[in-house]
């Protein structure tokens, strides 16, 4: 069953046709986990600072308050992800591992145009279908980095860069303040707003705001950087309840106590 | 939900064609070993199935390790099954509850195409999510004891479940600490 | 609006060739729907050192379609030893174009100097075809320019006026075509090399209704009126 396909890799389609005929018959077809996202980045005097906001949304509903967008690629390489949650996670945990890989073969850092081309082939030839829409940023041995790509696997390099639902109103603030040379504080600040523009001016995008810093040969994930958004009253003492629940049967299994095998040197004849 | 090293995983117990009942003792809770569980709602056919491949692959590292899979570690395999049919999903979303090093709790859900989603305090999945959502976010207090817990969770799923038409009869609740495993069915409408 | 839109780049294209070489041009708007996703983009890929690649349709296939032949020209150039001509890139491009007509939405200019047949120019529209032209215009803006390179191109331009050609023209294209927009960036290749210019957006001329450019609306609106506003 599942052996045959465990190295195989790459995606089944043998639920399509069956999926296809579920949703004729009325089934409703689950919904994902989107992003509505406000992602940006720039470039300041020394490096590259990149923004997300920390909303995830199914639909209408708020699924987590606080998700992580700005994804991991390589030890001087960070993307902020929005479109298909799981599409975004996929795909920059592939080209992260794909990146690895590389560095232990060449042993150099890794560059940032590598991760460009790793990411921007893979959403090319899935035509738009693998709905991730990134923001690209890092620092290596020609200097700091920052990209836009689309799902259609196109791709732009820029000084200053917003993607996502909330694109048009982190993009405004970029367009009124950004200038070249910004000082490492000037750009947090800078990219903050822009975010919190997002926050406040989108609907699909919301809770906090995540900031990450590249430098050369250093950066600084500065995780919910702000939270503007604090939860306004909760009661001290919580809810409890008088009336037990009713319960119509129980089963308490004990669980063993762990055995720990200690390793022991061998005995001398 | 999240406890003071412990947790809970509750499910209602109904299972139907559309509006139409079928059972109303359906396990929706599956046992991937002493400390790991995993709730499946949506499509039947594709939570027993999902659930199989689990128990395969978690039965393959056990032989091949040694040791039971930590939460974190079943987790993104869940994920990585669901993605990999990312064009033609199982109508499935799971709840993956467990304890991990030094009897940490981790729960997490996912929708159906694996888009992990870490929680520290509850998640929730299924048709009475919405409601779900709201009775957890109002009922749920950090570092609770494993009965406090229990009444929590368990008042939370009953008032949701009774605002959902596709849910209901009764539920089902699991209390894992680090020495024993409770599990409880609960009285509920009938209706 | 569409945020989910592919990328596409309404655009003006052009490539012309003078005495002794070509001239490319483009505008630099790349668009998704009706939102500008890129004011300053940069339509002119190098695909040697003596060959460049005017772009336009959607960003996706025309970046996928140069950084193969980019990649298979790299090639060729070691296996001959020595550059390849601008005939070679055209009829790769074309190979390429031709052969996955149905999955691609592009068009390109290729534009270039060799030392067997000068300066040169190809056009490769959207089926695949292979045009030899002495000057080519393409994308959203073109139709607005063919009566004016009917008229305005002649033989045997030197490179200034050639140069001041495609200026002019990108310019009219972006006074009249929504969908391009930005500054004018030009590629200039003859027998002593490349020479990149770029023509900023406030410093082109101005035709029939344009504007001045102004750093804020509220400049034109206190000179427009004097007058306090009475209510």
């Amino acid at each position: 069953m599942t052996t045959d396909r465990q190295l195989a890799g790459g995606f089944s389609f043998e639920n399509c046709r069956r999926n296809e005929m579920l949703v004729q018959k009325g089934l409703k077809q689950p919904s994902f986990l989107k992003t509505g996202t406000t992602i940006v980045g720039l470039i300041f005097q020394d490096g590259v600072i990149l923004g997300a906001d920390t909303r995830a949304t199914e639909g209408p509903i708020v699924a987590d308050k606080n998700c992580e967008k700005i994804h991991y690629m390589a030890p001087n390489i960070y993307c902020c992800g929005a479109g298909t949650a799981a599409d975004t996670e996929a795909v920059t945990d592939m080209v992260s591992s794909q990146l690895k890989l590389h560095r232990y073969h060449t042993g150099r850092e890794s560059r940032v145009i590598t991760a460009l081309t790793l990411l921007k082939s893979h959403l090319f030839s899935y035509q738009g279908y693998v709905s991730a829409a990134l923001v690209l940023g890092g620092v290596d041995v020609t200097g700091p980095h920052l990209h836009t790509i689309y799902p259609h696997g196109s791709t732009d390099t820029l000084p200053f860069a917003t993607m996502g639902s909330g694109s048009l109103a982190a993009m405004s603030v970029f367009e009124s303040k950004y200038r070249e040379g910004l000082s490492k504080d000037e750009g947090v600040k800078l990219v903050a707003e822009a975010i919190c523009s997002g926050i406040f001016n989108d609907l699909g995008s919301g809770s906090n705001v995540d900031i990450c810093v590249i430098t050369k040969g250093k950066k600084e994930y500065l995780r919910n950087y702000m939270l503007p958004n604090p939860r306004t009253y909760i009661n001290q003492k919580g809810y409890s309840f008088v009336k037990k629940t009713e319960v119509l049967k129980t089963k308490i299994t004990p669980l063993k106590e762990t055995v720990e095998v200690v390793e022991v040197e061998a005995m001398e004849e | 939900m999240v406890g003071k090293n412990c947790f809970a995983i509750a499910s209602d117990r109904r299972l139907g064609v559309q509006l139409q009942t079928i059972a109303t003792d359906f396990q929706k809770i599956y046992k991937i070993h002493d400390k790991l569980f995993i709730g499946l709602a949506g499509l039947a056919t594709d939570a027993q199935t999902l659930h199989q491949k689990l128990v395969f692959r978690h039965k393959l590292y056990q032989l091949r390790e040694e040791r039971d899979m930590k939460p974190e570690t079943f987790a993104s395999l869940v994920s990585a099954l669901l993605y990999e049919k990312r064009f033609g999903p199982y109508f499935c979303q799971p709840v993956i509850a467990g304890l991990g090093d030094e009897d940490k709790p981790f729960i997490c859900t996912m929708d159906s195409i694996g888009a992990k989603e870490l929680a520290k305090d509850f998640v929730v999945a299924g048709t009475a999510s919405e409601s779900l959502y709201g009775a957890c976010e109002s009922m749920f207090k950090p570092d609770m004891e494993a009965e406090e817990l229990f009444e929590t969770i368990s008042q939370a799923l009953l008032s949701s479940v009774d605002r959902d038409c596709l849910s209901g009869w009764g539920g089902h609740v699991y209390l894992v600490t680090p020495t024993e495993v409770t599990e409880r069915i609960l009285k509920g409408r009938m209706d | 609006m569409d945020l989910d839109a592919p990328h596409s780049m309404g655009t003006t294209i052009i490539g012309v060739t003078y005495n002794g070489g070509v001239v490319l041009g483009a505008d630099s708007r790349t668009s998704t729907g009706m939102y500008v996703a890129n004011r300053a983009s940069d339509k002119i890929t190098q695909l040697t050192d003596n060959v460049y690649l005017c772009r336009s349709g959607s960003a996706a296939d025309s970046q996928i379609v140069s950084d193969y032949v980019r990649h298979f020209l790299h090639q060729h150039t070691i296996q001959l030893g020595q550059p390849s001509t601008v005939k070679v890139a055209a009829n790769l491009i074309r190979l390429f174009s031709y052969n996955n007509k149905d999955m691609l939405q592009t068009g390109l200019i290729v534009g270039g100097w060799d030392k067997y047949e000068g300066g040169k120019i190809y056009g490769v529209p959207l089926g695949g075809t292979i045009l030899d032209l002495p000057f080519t215009i393409g994308g959203s803006g073109s139709s607005y320019l063919y009566g004016f390179f009917d008229q305005a191109w002649k033989e045997g331009m030197t490179q200034s006026e050639a140069e001041q050609l495609v200026v002019k023209a990108v310019s009219l294209a972006i006074a009249r075509d929504g969908a391009s927009g930005g500054v004018v960036r030009t590629v200039t290749i003859n027998s002593d090399g490349v020479t990149r210019k770029f023509y900023p957006g406030d410093e082109l001329p101005l035709w029939h209704e344009e504007l001045e450019a102004h750093d804020s609306l509220l400049d034109i609106l206190s000179s427009a009126s004097p007058e306090p506003m009475v209510s």
